[in-house]
């Protein structure tokens, strides 16, 4: 098993993931980004300034949507790579398709659910647009201590099993513990002060928050899964498996 | 059976560039997802609207 043949394995798996993605984005999240772009126009025919001109249109934006999932699945597939390449011999897993599914989670939980919780998606809009920075600060903040706590507990977990704590009980501990740090940092940080305007109708917004959620959660599953199907080919993880048994 | 997890699995070897593919990787990412003028200036305004449908669906501080 050499480091191109993960990586691209990482690239083709991330390419099936983004497709997977934008599958998803076009069946359950573009009809809500319609529904909110139409109380968007509605708004901006209240007021008395014309019609701005379109940069890009509705089709280059739904096109766009796909390239840009497709592209941020293969941006994840090679991280996933990297880091799978990396920590292949010290995860606390043993089939290599195990590993993949463990990074893959992390990756959703550190890039996608954390920043979810403290600033949930939302449709066209919403948000204020003079805050962006702010929450992109917070955003960036949370990905930065998800992937410091995920590295602190990988490595507690060795330092553990040094000390023959079994596997059972050190992923209570440490998952448990993860989760209660998680909690105190996501409680910790600034909340958005963005309030939702009026005529955005709670449902949209909640139907929204959870397509979205649903579409990062298709990338990740798909991503981890599939690039852990295409490594377990690989005659040295064959190799290994069969050392194993 | 034997016990699994006293075999011990092979690493494998991380060439330097690999690192620098993972800084370019999410940097890429930052640019297409997050960036709002920062780095981009003004052509961040034609990639916002490019990315715009998806920057939503991905949840990311849009506007």
């Amino acid at each position: 098993m050499t480091f191109p043949q993960l990586l691209r394995r990482g690239v083709a798996a991330g390419a099936i993931a983004g497709a997977l993605a934008a599958v998803y984005l076009l069946l359950l999240v573009e009809p809500l980004i319609e529904k909110a772009l139409v109380i968007e126009e509605a708004r901006e025919h209240g007021h008395s300034h014309g019609h701005e001109e379109e940069l890009v249109s509705r089709l280059g934006q739904v096109l766009g949507a796909i390239g840009t999932l497709a592209v941020v699945g293969i941006i994840f597939g090679i991280v996933l790579a990297v880091v799978f390449a990396a920590s292949r011999d010290r995860l606390p897993v043993v089939h290599d398709h195990g590993r993949s599914a463990l990074l893959a989670g992390i990756g959703f939980v550190v890039f996608a659910l954390l920043p979810a919780i403290k600033l949930p998606a939302n449709p066209p809009g919403v948000g204020d647009p003079d805050s962006v920075d702010q929450r992109t600060v917070i955003y960036l903040a949370l990905i930065v201590l998800g992937i410091a706590l995920a590295v602190a507990a990988l490595s507690l977990d060795r330092t553990l099993a040094g000390h023959g704590l079994t596997g059972p009980v050190r992923s209570t501990l440490l998952i448990g513990g993860s989760v209660l740090v998680a909690a105190v940092v996501l409680v910790l940080l600034p909340a958005s002060q963005d309030a939702v305007a009026d005529d955005i109708p709670a449902a949209l917004l909640w139907e929204f928050r959870l397509a979205s959620l649903g579409q990062l959660a298709v990338l990740w599953a798909a991503l981890g899964l599939t690039f852990g199907v295409l490594v377990s080919r690989l005659p040295a993880a064959r190799d290994a498996e069969l050392v194993a048994r | 059976m034997a016990n699994a997890v006293a075999v011990s699995t092979p690493a494998v070897r991380v060439p330097a560039w690999a690192w620098l593919l993972v800084a370019v990787a999410l940097f890429a990412w930052y640019v297409i997802s997050q960036d709002n003028g920062a780095v981009l200036g003004a052509a961040a305004g034609f990639l916002h609207e490019v990315t715009h449908d998806a920057r939503h669906a991905l949840g990311v501080p849009c506007h």
